[in-house]
């Protein structure tokens, strides 16, 4: 138990980044329109964010520096205000997903109409923002997220016919779609898996912690077991898409949609398993993006921030959140689909993934900084390599957004 | 490539402005985070050398940002004795609380936050 | 004079001819004794030929890695060289002129 604790961090972390409320129905999106043919980049995501991951942990425990701090310093004030400007708006936009997913998954539970949930949902993630500890946060909803682990049951529940998902993996025998929309949720997939928030939450989540080098292999574990977890259930929710939805050509377009399989496959009480997994993902997935949008803009100016200070010695930080909070409850009051919302976030992702994690591993590689924990040749090529990829993904991703109208 | 002649050795720390010094952290001697560093004032004697006055902070990272010159009036003050250490952030030897780069977070905390129930003890 | 004052400025040799853009500043703590840190003067500028992005002092130590990096960032600021602060001629709001015969000084950071 105490083990599974201590790699809390890193699973409330992946949560938000692979099973929040906008990649719980891409995923399952993407099930029923392509099989698991897709399942190769939520594999290379997994690594990529393992990856920057580890070195933002690694900056943050030996140098007790969170991710925007080194943002800031390294690339300077205009290059580091367009990534905050961009990372901003994809933490607004997915905590108003979340805050309205949350509505969306206790309607699921309750039948009471979202509209009423949403109010509640954002001052109960104040409140836990507000009172909790960081230690307890992470744990109870890293702990309940682990729910979702019913959509693994429910393919094995399920019964596939296990050569068919081998050969969709191998990208065999699915129905025609054009290679623009692959490539698009390709994108889409891979910018989830390395959606910029996690850095910001986990090097932050270091610094609450107050890791030093002391904890530099918890670091590590937390890394390799939250991330591969994350993206593992996220290719189980394809998969359980891919059984159920597919043959029949259905379309998802809703959370009930989404779980379906697990109902189908595994009776009420798996679904009642999903149903809380889905309410714990999309509560920490709205603590991650709440956070870091404090953590973001207060390490971008230097203010006092962390769950750590009493509120009063961290005002703005506190101030900043309380403010994300009322706009996204203001936006979902218009009735605006939270699902829609986090797909323009892909844009964003554009300006915010290269310029985030070009700094860490530049960062990762100063002795000032690291001393002789700098990164090894290993991971430099690693590093080097997946930023290859993050520029190719990013120069790509609005032309096919705006070829494909967002994957319609 | 190049055979550019070597600088004398150095009687102390040497320091590159916007490699060690701009857009650092700077904590107060209770390593409370008080600003990132904007900008520098720099001084200069008659005899033509110049030294570090003062660390800028607030109104000058908007200028910065556009390129120009930010009112005086914006521009919130340390002065550089009060520099305690430099390393991977800038170390005063004041408190933050004292500083007029803090004053807007000191009223968001009296006026805002700390109005808030529960505002005055850490997260349990 | 702020520091940004200097920060990107062009700079030209005294016969007018441009050299290249300010990148950083150097300062050398070995000024006034201060109460605890030594007063900060100002040693020298550090003068790219070809660009002003200041590019994350790979061309200053002695680290190249992550090699892609280190490399791209290590040509685009090659030739960086560093004048000392007294073969500064002036500083106008354009450009910033150097003496006649000033001198290139190796940009390499003293290492540790």
């Amino acid at each position: 138990m105490k083990r599974l604790l201590g790699v809390a961090l890193g699973i409330l972390t992946a949560i938000g980044g692979f099973l929040d409320i906008g990649d719980l129905v891409t995923n399952a999106v993407v099930g029923s329109r392509f099989g698991l043919s897709l399942a190769w980049v939520v594999a290379v995501g997994v690594v990529g964010i393992c990856v920057f991951a580890s070195m933002s942990g690694r900056v943050a425990a030996v140098s007790g520096r969170a991710t925007f701090e080194i943002i800031r310093e390294r690339l300077g004030p205009r290059a580091a205000a367009a990534n905050l400007g961009a990372s901003f708006l994809i933490n607004l936009l997915t905590l108003t997903a979340e805050v309205g997913g949350i509505a969306l998954a206790l309607q699921l539970a309750s039948s009471v109409e979202p509209r009423l949930w949403i109010p509640v949902a954002a001052f109960a993630v104040w409140l836990v923002i507000w009172r909790v500890r960081f230690k307890i946060m992470e744990n109870v909803t890293g702990l309940l997220g682990l729910c979702l682990i019913a959509f693994a049951v429910a393919v094995f529940l399920l019964g596939p016919d296990w050569s068919e998902l081998a050969a969709q993996v191998m990208g065999q025998g699915l129905p025609e779609e054009s290679t623009t929309v692959y490539w698009y949720y390709a994108i889409a997939l891979f910018g989830a898996a390395m959606t910029p928030y996690e850095v910001f939450f986990f090097s932050s989540g270091a610094v609450e912690e107050g890791w030093t080098v002391k904890d530099l292999s918890q670091s590590r574990i937390n890394v390799l077991v939250g991330f591969p977890l994350g993206g593992l259930l996220s290719v189980a929710i394809a998969a359980c898409a891919a059984i159920v939805l597919l043959p029949q050509a259905i379309q998802v377009e809703t959370l009930s949609q989404v779980v379906l399989p697990v109902a189908i496959g595994g009776g009420k009480l798996l679904l009642a398993f999903v149903i809380v997994g889905i309410v714990a993902a999309t509560f920490g997935a709205a603590l991650e993006t709440a956070l870091s949008s404090g953590y973001t803009i207060a390490q971008f100016f230097g203010w006092s921030w962390g769950k750590f200070r009493k509120p009063r010695a961290a005002a703005r930080f506190h101030l900043t959140m309380i403010i994300c909070l009322v706009v996204a409850v203001g936006v979902l009051m218009t009735g605006v689909d939270p699902v829609l919302v986090t797909e323009y976030s892909v844009v964003f992702s554009a300006v915010a993934l290269p310029l985030t994690y070009l700094p860490i591993l530049i960062v990762a590689n100063d002795p000032q900084y690291m001393g002789e924990h700098v990164n090894s040749r290993v991971m430099n090529a690693v590093g080097s390599l997946y930023l290859g990829i993050i520029l190719i993904a990013a120069l790509a991703a609005i032309p096919l957004m705006v070829i494909t109208g967002a994957g319609a | 490539m190049n055979a550019l002649e070597p600088d004398e050795p150095a009687a102390g720390k040497v320091l590159d402005a916007r490699l060690h010094l701009l857009d650092r952290q700077v904590l107060d001697p209770d390593d409370v985070p008080v600003a990132t560093l904007a900008d520098l004032d720099l001084e200069v004697a008659e005899d033509g050398t110049v030294t570090i006055g003062a660390m800028l902070f607030g109104g000058v990272f908007l200028a910065r940002l556009a390129g120009g010159r930010p009112p005086r009036s914006l521009m919130h003050k340390v002065p550089w004795r009060d520099v305690v250490e430099v390393d991977q952030t800038i170390h005063l030897s004041v408190g933050a609380d004292g500083l007029d780069a803090t004053w807007v977070e000191r009223w968001v905390r009296d006026h805002v936050i700390g109005r808030i129930p529960g505002a005055g003890h850490a997260p349990e | 004079m702020l520091l940004s004052d200097l920060l990107d400025l062009s700079v030209r040799d005294h016969d007018g001819t441009h050299v290249g853009y300010v990148i950083d500043a150097r300062f050398v703590l070995d000024g006034a004794p201060g109460p605890t840190l030594a007063g900060a003067r100002l040693h020298g500028l550090l003068v790219s030929p070809r660009t002003h992005t200041s590019m994350l002092g790979y061309e200053r130590t002695g680290v190249r890695a992550p090699a892609p990096i280190g490399a791209f960032l290590g040509w685009l600021h090659r030739g960086t060289f560093l004048v000392r602060w007294p073969d500064v001629a002036r500083v106008d709001d354009q450009h910033l002129v150097l003496r006649d015969g000033y001198v290139r000084v190796d940009p390499g950071l003293p290492s540790g």
